[in-house]
């Protein structure tokens, strides 16, 4: 465990000395945050997103060395689309991005939680013209609790100029059979130079055997940003084993 | 930045409202065979939890695979794992509490229940 401490000290102080910015594509998903947990798990994940400017497809993937150290892969595909006759890109692969969740879990009768600190790089290797070709670096702190009946995210990041709080919060109903539904609210704030915008929406997820389903609508609760328009819809299927 | 005082306040009173439950007291008793022991497991309480410490548990190899769920049940509801042993085994506890450990929890007690004999359960 203090390997994982001085690892995440050493991760810290590299993005403090190099005050680098980061993509701001770093909110959790079931896949790369719940599970798996188990030493040695493995998954991915499919993923759509589509708001207003764009539609990217994520193939994501993670492994788990142990409940306190993951690394997860994150490689989107950027479809063009139009937007009122701007944001007007050329299809391709957007950058991946390679991070290393370090958690802290604590278990106490019947409530979980975990701590996790999140460096993570964007690697300028695709080839959409959306995205800079700059290194990325970007660090995210979160903590997540789980009772079984309640499940709770927060996640903090900061990014150069930016920063950004995601917020998920809802009951889960588990028939204690395999099978689970999480029905939370999502609420994800950015500040940066370019304005603020809080988007904010349901998030419906469905867990059964190894396969995890997540569906989420935000839609802009408040919009004072340029680079921003619209809603958001995300529609995703993962498997762990 | 002038949002930030109204998020702060949203997450602690969201984090007051989710403080754990103290509500998990009404215990179901389970119908269990003679040869199956029962963990208490600290913080086993979704299925995501359940099914990495059930994928680890089912490769020892004094598990009963025909009983339960491939050997093994999970009770989230209140945080018990039952574990089904082959009628020529013994139940080997350091590897199954090392087992449930692998899979991200933490075993704290176990109990053999001999006290019934039958077939398969649900």
């Amino acid at each position: 465990m203090n390997r994982v401490y001085a690892l995440s000290i050493r991760l810290i102080t590299l993005w403090l000395v190099t005050l680098s910015g980061a993509s701001n594509t770093m909110a959790h998903q079931p896949v790369m945050d719940m599970a798996p947990r188990w030493n040695g798990g493995y998954g991915f994940q499919l993923r759509n997103q589509s708001d207003d400017n764009r539609d990217t497809t994520w193939l994501e993937g993670v492994y788990t060395f142990r409940p306190a150290l993951r690394m997860t892969l994150k490689v989107p595909y950027i479809d063009s689309k139009e937007n009122r006759g701007r944001h007007r890109y050329d299809s391709g692969f957007g950058n991946p991005i390679f991070a290393v969740p370090l958690k802290h879990y604590t278990n106490d009768g019947a409530f979980t939680s975990n701590w996790s600190l999140t460096p993570s790089v964007r690697i300028p290797v695709g080839n959409s013209d959306s995205e800079d070709n700059d290194w990325d670096l970007g660090l995210s702190a979160s903590y997540s609790s789980e009772s079984s009946r309640i499940y709770q995210l927060y996640d903090v990041y900061a990014l150069d100029d930016k920063l950004g709080v995601d917020i998920n919060w809802g009951p889960v109903f588990a028939d204690n059979d395999g099978s689970s539904w999480f029905t939370l609210w999502d609420i994800s704030a950015l500040d940066s130079s370019d304005g603020q915008r809080i988007l904010t929406g349901p998030v419906l997820v469905y867990f059964k055997g190894n396969t995890i389903v997540r569906a989420e609508y935000k839609f802009a609760a408040l919009d004072n940003d340029d680079s921003w328009t619209g809603d958001s819809f995300n529609i995703g299927i993962g498997f762990v084993y | 930045m002038f949002y930030q005082p109204n998020i702060v306040a949203l997450l602690l009173m969201l984090l007051a409202l989710s403080l754990p439950s103290q509500a998990q007291t009404d215990r179901p008793a389970l119908n269990i065979d003679a040869t199956t022991y029962r963990v208490d497991v600290d913080g086993i309480v979704c299925e995501f939890c359940a099914l990495g410490v059930a994928k680890k548990v089912r490769k020892l190899t004094f598990i009963d695979a025909a009983r339960f769920k491939k050997g093994v049940k999970v009770d989230i509801n209140n945080q018990q794992v039952f574990v089904a042993v082959r009628d020529n085994a013994q139940l080997d506890k350091a590897a199954l509490f090392k087992a449930i450990e692998s899979g991200g929890y933490k075993p704290l007690t176990i109990t053999a229940d001999d006290s019934q004999h039958g077939g398969n359960q649900p």
